[in-house]
């Protein structure tokens, strides 16, 4: 089947502070796996913009997304009934795996780790948020970290990193946030023995690796070579991530 | 809608751009790739090259600057590993080669010529080495050097494809038609600089892309450079730049293109390729054309 599709918005809502959950229903039917995307088309824009999937009930998928320029504010504007123009299911998801596991999601970077732990049989889920407003409804944590204490746990997710690794003892570590919190949680977990699979953004032009602009650097079998976050990624390994 | 090249035919006007595309069938996921006129593979080197190190894709209204600085796979492994699926898949494709010397686009030639390739598109917007930073599409003496110098070494349809970054695009297209081009292909992208400012903290946060840019906003600029070169040349014109719609293809024929390629709306609209093939088919039946050559006439009964 062709990766382009069409899909109906059926749910669009205010999740939290400047967060916007959206679900839509593929014209066809399709699947997508947790650490997955998809890339809307947004109005006249030149590229599309790529969402995990922060949901699928095997018709629905839903996304999760933080407005921050032209692309997202065009998606917050749109209706239930309102046509989208995607492709997906894109990239490689998180390779689940039956171990003991962290699953870490900072900001935004949630939406892809609460589709990740419906998948998991066990896992601690933790969200890390500048404070509570920006926590998503409908997702349960089982820890909660906010920058100004307004709920869960005071600070930042590279202050509790440590500890939280200390305390669950994880033998895998699953994530997805800003830069920052992915090199310190691929090089704490390397430090405690543990695995890690971490989500990773690049902006995208083409989403099927082809056209070579969303690259980062991987090391694999002692190789240094380019890796395409969109069809290689979005998820690597915390211990080959070259870092920028 | 057959479309005659003049020592190339293909069975429609409608090709992907270089870069835009990947090697091969790639964007089969998306729609059917051997029902477009040709295939322009991504620039192949001699070497494997992987590419800039810094952001390579910064969005501007209309467009985008990219700088993927040429990363591919190298000739060798484009012969191994690519071109068995171009012919496997019946598909019609041009190899884009560059070179950063005289030497390396000979080389390029002269294996692509030993591997029964078809056809050629030099991109002639790469740096010269020797020169420092000039590009050999901008010196009208090391275009005619360059492309000469392939003539030697390669009989098959042999494309040139200029950039728009210099004074005159006629007169280095009439350097290309006097060495031997069959056909140019203009344009190439607009040197751009991207730039995105924020005053966090009392101090300018800058995120910036030197690059080139395609996309909408260039296909004025890409209209100018076609209109120009069809004056001034005898061989065949493949227009680019910027092309979204019908209409955007019609204007290319209408300033002298044979034929268009695609290359940006590839990542807006990843079927368009396949589509302009078919809305092309659906308003010559519509409006009672029988030749493509009929229809380019009509364009430009009033000359612009
Ligand atoms: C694989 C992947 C999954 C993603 N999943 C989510 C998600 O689930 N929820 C969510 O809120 N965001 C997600 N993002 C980031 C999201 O794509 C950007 O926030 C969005 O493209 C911004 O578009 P804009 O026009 O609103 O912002 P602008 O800042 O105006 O965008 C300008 C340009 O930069 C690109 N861009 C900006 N930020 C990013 C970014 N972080 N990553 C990649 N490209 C970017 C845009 O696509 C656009 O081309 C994901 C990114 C990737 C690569
Ligand atoms: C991401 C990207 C990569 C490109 N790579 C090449 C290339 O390898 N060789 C080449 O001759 N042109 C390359 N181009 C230029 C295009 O083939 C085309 O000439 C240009 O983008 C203008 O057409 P458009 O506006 O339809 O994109 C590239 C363009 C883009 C956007
Ligand atoms: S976006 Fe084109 S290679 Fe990843």
């Amino acid at each position: 089947m062709k990766k382009i599709h069409k899909g109906i918005v059926k749910t669009i809502k205010e999740a939290a502070k400047n967060t916007v959950y959206m679900s839509f229903e593929p014209e066809n039917p399709m699947e997508i796996k947790p650490g997955q995307f998809i890339s809307i088309l947004c109005g006249g824009l030149t590229l599309r913009r790529p969402f995990s999937a922060a949901d699928f009930d095997g018709k629905e998928i839903a996304i999760l997304f933080r407005r921050k320029g032209k692309g997202t504010n065009y998606l917050s504007g749109l209706k239930p009934g309102s046509e989208i123009d995607f492709i997906g299911a894109l990239g490689n998801g998180f390779d689940v795996v039956d171990k003991k596991s962290l699953i870490i999601g900072a900001g935004i970077g949630i939406a892809p780790v609460s589709y990740l732990k419906k998948k998991l049989d066990s896992g601690i889920l933790v969200g890390a948020f500048m404070s509570k407003d920006e926590a998503p409804q409908g997702i349960s944590f089982d820890e909660i970290i906010t920058n100004d204490g307004s709920a869960g746990k005071k600070g930042s997710i590279l202050d509790h990193l440590e500890n939280l690794i200390d305390n669950y003892k994880p033998e895998i570590i699953y994530a997805c946030g800003p830069a920052v919190v992915l090199r310190a949680v691929g090089e704490a977990a390397q430090r405690h023995g543990a695995d890690s699979q971490l989500a990773m953004e690049k902006v995208m032009a083409c989403g099927i690796g082809v056209c070579k602009g969303c690259v980062i650097k991987v090391k694999r079998g002692g190789e240094i070579n380019n890796m395409t976050v969109c069809s290689d990624g979005p998820v690597f390994r915390g211990s080959e991530v070259l870092w920028e | 809608m057959i479309t005659d090249l003049r020592g190339l035919t293909l069975k429609t006007p409608i090709i992907s751009a270089s870069g835009t595309y990947g090697y091969n069938n790639e964007f089969d996921v998306f729609c059917d790739v051997k029902n477009i006129g040709a295939v322009v593979t991504k620039a192949v080197t001699l070497a494997p090259r992987a590419g800039n190190d810094w952001q390579r894709i910064f969005e501007v209204p209309g467009g985008l600057i990219n700088s993927i600085g040429l990363e591919n796979v190298g000739i060798e492994k484009f012969l191994e590993e690519k071109l068995p699926v171009l012919k496997s898949e019946n598909i019609e494709f041009i190899v884009n080669i560059a070179g950063s010397t005289l030497d390396e686009y000979l080389q390029l030639a002269r294996i692509c010529d030993k591997n029964s390739i078809k056809a050629i598109e030099l991109n002639l917007s790469c740096p010269n080495v020797k020169s420092g930073c000039l590009e050999f599409g901008t010196d009208e003496d090391a275009l005619y050097e360059v492309v000469s110098g392939v003539r030697q070494e390669f009989s098959g349809y042999l494309a040139a494809k200029l950039t728009p970054n210099v004074t005159s695009i006629e007169k280095i297209a009439a350097a290309a038609e006097k060495a031997g081009a069959n056909a140019v292909s203009a344009i190439n992208t607009v040197k751009a600089l991207g730039l995105k400012l924020q005053y966090v903290n009392g101090e300018f946060k800058k995120e910036f892309v030197h690059g080139g840019l395609s996309g909408r906003t260039v296909k004025p600029v890409a209209l100018s450079c076609v209109n120009r070169i069809s004056k001034a040349v005898s061989i065949p014109v493949i227009g680019m730049g910027g092309i979204y719609c019908l209409d955007d293809v019609l204007e290319f024929f209408s300033v002298g293109a044979e034929a268009v390629q695609v290359g940006t709306a590839n990542f807006t609209h990843p079927d368009i390729c396949e589509k302009l093939a078919n809305d092309l088919e659906e308003f010559m039946q519509k409006n009672g054309f029988t030749q493509l050559d009929e229809l380019k006439c009509k364009l430009r009964e009033e000359v612009i």
